[in-house]
């Protein structure tokens, strides 16, 4: 047997246990959540030495949940994306945004034991849920010894898999305001087959329609000119406001987007590519909104 | 290769585990570090789930604990400890084969063999599910398991024709009548 590597594993009898060793350890000692992005990277070699991780499944209890409250969604860092998928959030049409991400999230095992906090945490740029939350401008509570914090998920990233997260903090919940009731989310991932698919372009985007005019509108992306998942910015501004159609969607992937967008080449596919398909995947996203909300 | 010094290993302490698998109860003692993939086969001696890729890529080291399938490379033993874990060795009871595995040689969906364990792992979690599955939802269910000999279209019939045999009331089948 060739185990990853050789490290020690704290399980902590409660949240307010495990805020505690991170407190002592800080960086000494990695939390780990689903455990399909760190212990792939351990076994990659790509973690140096870990001496200790820092089980966070004990403490399930306290941060898996999915809760309406005081107008906020608010989702636990813990829950895993079977749960959310499973539950009655992602039905609301306002939410199905987060319904597409689901459906091309990975193998159905996958689903059972990765976490929305942990998607989030691994601040890679294709992920789905990050995506798919920053069209429902969510924000990231952070937790620790010393108390807790909100931070917006378009300012929570700094880099490629960095975050603003402390070594001594944890990520504990998801949150965002409740849509409006004439708005929806879309999500869409584009790859040359649907399971086990990391995807080339994520694409995700929100539209509250009054009438046909586009009251509010966000748009994400896997990367816009950064190494992690954003907004396009000056694409929703061109946007907001206007009436919706192909010919106002076509103009803002072709004049506004590529202002904003710089994409890379590398093995996967090239820079002209990439945005190519962004303009796509954005066009089918704001149609499939219009088509949810259609008719209103 | 990285030679790690003995005094290394023998510095990571030793914790019991309790788990219940395919119906029998253990304790194991195991390392921190140890997989849920590797106290089954090297502890336990259950070589059904198979390590395809480490990685939970492939799916055949799929296992249903607690009620959902997961990939037991990618789960750390310590996690396991009071969870209630099924795998091929379980799927029937002793002298007899399930309907999945009957219904998987009957479509000679069988090759070499090396990924169906994840898949009956899969299959009967969407059997548990329902059994009147559409085509789309075999699709997604076994989306998570690669086959190197290409049998997914056969895969497809197996579950089929399993769901087709459960319904009929013939969950078990006789090994030595199938052997024959």
């Amino acid at each position: 047997m060739i185990p990853i590597q050789r490290f020690d594993v704290y399980r902590p009898i409660s949240l307010n246990d495990a805020l505690e060793v991170l407190r002592r350890e800080g960086s000494g000692i990695r939390p780990i959540a689903g455990g399909t992005d760190v212990l792939v990277l351990m076994r990659d070699g790509k973690l140096g030495k870990v001496g200790k991780l820092l089980d966070l499944w004990p403490i399930r209890k306290e941060l898996s949940y999915i809760k309406i409250e005081d107008g906020y969604v608010r989702v636990g860092a813990l829950t895993t994306i079977d749960e959310l998928c499973s539950s009655d959030l992602v039905s609301d049409r306002r939410y199905a945004g987060l319904m597409d991400a689901c459906r091309g999230f990975g193998a159905p095992f996958l689903k059972n034991v990765a976490t929305v906090g942990g998607n989030i945490g691994t601040s890679h740029p294709l992920s789905d849920f990050t995506v798919a939350f920053l069209t429902l401008d969510a924000e990231v509570k952070l937790v620790s010894g010393s108390g807790e914090r909100y931070v917006p998920l378009k300012n929570f990233f700094t880099g490629f898999r960095t975050n603003v997260r402390r070594p001594d903090e944890l990520i504990a919940e998801v949150r965002f305001r409740e849509a409006p009731e004439n708005s929806s989310t879309a999500f869409m991932k584009f790859d040359r087959r649907w399971a086990h698919a990391m995807g080339y372009i994520l694409c995700g985007g929100f539209i509250e329609f009054e009438g046909s005019l586009i009251k509010d509108v966000r748009v994400a992306f896997d990367s816009v000119s950064n190494p992690y998942p954003e907004r396009a910015f000056k694409t929703e501004e061109f946007l907001r406001g206007k009436e919706f159609s192909e010919e106002l969607i076509r103009e803002a992937y072709t004049r506004v987007l590529p202002t904003e967008m710089r994409r890379i080449s590398d093995y996967r596919a090239s820079a002209e590519y990439r945005l190519d398909l962004s303009k796509i995947l954005m066009k089918r996203v704001l149609l499939k909104i219009r088509e949810r909300v259609g008719g209103e | 290769m990285e030679i790690v010094p003995r005094e290394e290993w023998d510095n990571y302490p030793d914790i019991e585990i309790k788990l219940n698998v395919n119906g029998k109860d253990y304790k194991v003692k195991v390392k921190p570090y140890e997989r849920l993939l590797d106290v089954l086969r090297y502890k336990l001696g259950l070589t059904g789930p198979k390590e395809g890729c480490g990685r939970g890529e492939c799916g055949a080291c799929s296992v249903i604990m607690d009620g959902k399938v997961v990939p037991s490379c990618l789960v750390l033993a310590v996690r396991a400890d009071g969870s209630k874990i099924l795998t091929v060795e379980g799927l029937a009871p002793e002298g007899k084969i399930h309907a999945i595995q009957k219904a998987l040689l009957d479509t000679f969906a069988v090759q070499c063999g090396y990924c169906f364990p994840g898949f009956e792992m899969a299959i009967k979690a969407l059997l548990d599910r329902t059994l009147d599955p559409t085509d789309e939802e075999i699709k997604e269910a076994l989306s998570g398991n690669i086959c190197r000999c290409g049998s997914y279209k056969r895969f497809m019939k197996a579950v089929k024709l399993a769901a087709k045999y459960i319904k009929e009331g013939k969950v078990y089948f006789d090994e030595e009548e199938v052997r024959r």
